[in-house]
């Protein structure tokens, strides 16, 4: 009997299952911990005035590595503790549909940096607009909810730019309090959420 | 070839629309009915056939809920079905490992 039938099972099955699973890891420790990121490095930027672009911008870059960081290592010690893989499947769709956008945001920061291209509002509205874009991407293999979340900082970067630009060009805004509100505040208010719904499904 | 480890395959699973919607399932708590409609594109009258094949077999469970208002079915493996499963990849694996001793 030819036996490649059974080689190409494995494959499908092998297949299916990769297709099928779904990057449920640590969202919501992440989350809080992206959030505190945020609310703290925005309380050391306005307490230290990092108000120029290349202040600004090497200060929230380096955040965002921090931030990135943590999330990495909240990640694997969950897959640790749960003796799985920590770079699986899942974890490596995810990390293909975030790295995109977040590279073109990084690159797009350094520029605005070192030319000194736009002020650091627009700049923090851009970065919205391109982390927007990534939680969108990374959606499509995680829970539902991190899609609309996504949806939720592209719809706030477009209507942002477009309020500030077009409607209310005179209003001055401190991109501090903008990075805290939108990297902090709204991370800690999803991570909260996730928190608290999946405590209640552990409950039930 | 020895025929033994073939003539060990469980035949309910080893049909090709039960061992998509198992191999999916084996790798995720749980997915809706949709879900498991559109990434295996099939019928739904195709689906439930299969569902409830599994479900007499005792290694799927079906639950009704809803969500938003709407009726909402999901599906997740029974632990006779993980185990059902498990011992048909083995089954597989052996008979590949038979054939590259030859």
């Amino acid at each position: 009997m030819e036996s490649n039938w059974a080689v190409e099972h494995l494959q499908t099955i092998r297949t299916l299952m990769e297709r099928s699973a779904v990057y449920r890891r640590a969202l919501a420790p992440i989350m809080l911990f992206a959030g505190f990121t945020g609310v703290f490095a925005a309380a050391i930027g306005l307490a230290l005035h990092l108000d120029s672009p290349r202040a600004f911008g090497g200060f929230w870059l380096g955040t965002a590595l921090v931030a990135v960081a943590g999330a990495l290592l909240i990640a694997r010690r969950q897959a640790l503790r749960d003796h799985e893989s920590f770079w699986s499947p899942p974890t490596r769709r995810v990390t293909q549909a975030l790295l995109p956008p977040l590279t073109a945001g990084m690159c797009l920061g350094f520029v605005f940096v070192f030319v000194e291209l736009a002020n650091v509002v627009v700049l923090t509205f851009i970065w919205l607009l391109f982390y927007g874009c990534a939680l969108h991407a990374a959606g499509f293999f995680m829970p539902r909810g991190v899609k609309l979340f996504g949806w939720i900082y592209i719809g706030l970067a477009c209507g942002s730019l477009f309020f500030l630009g077009m409607v209310r060009p005179e209003v001055e805004l401190n991109a501090h309090w903008l990075m805290g509100f939108f990297f902090g505040v709204l991370h800690l208010a999803y991570g909260a959420y996730l928190y608290l719904t999946e405590k209640g499904k552990n409950a039930a | 070839m020895n025929p033994e480890p073939f003539l060990q395959l469980d035949r309910v699973i080893h049909e090709k629309g039960r061992l998509a919607i198992m191999s999916m399932l084996a790798a995720s708590p749980e997915l809706s009915f949709t879900e498991l409609r559109d990434a295996l594109t099939m019928t739904d009258g195709n689906l439930t056939t299969h569902i409830r094949a599994l479900q007499q077999q005792g290694y799927l469970s079906v639950t009704k809920s809803y969500r938003n208002n709407r009726p909402l079915t999901t599906c997740s493996l029974t632990p006779a079905g993980r185990k059902a499963f498990a011992e048909y990849i083995n089954l597989l694996e052996q008979i590949v490992r038979q054939n590259k001793g030859k």
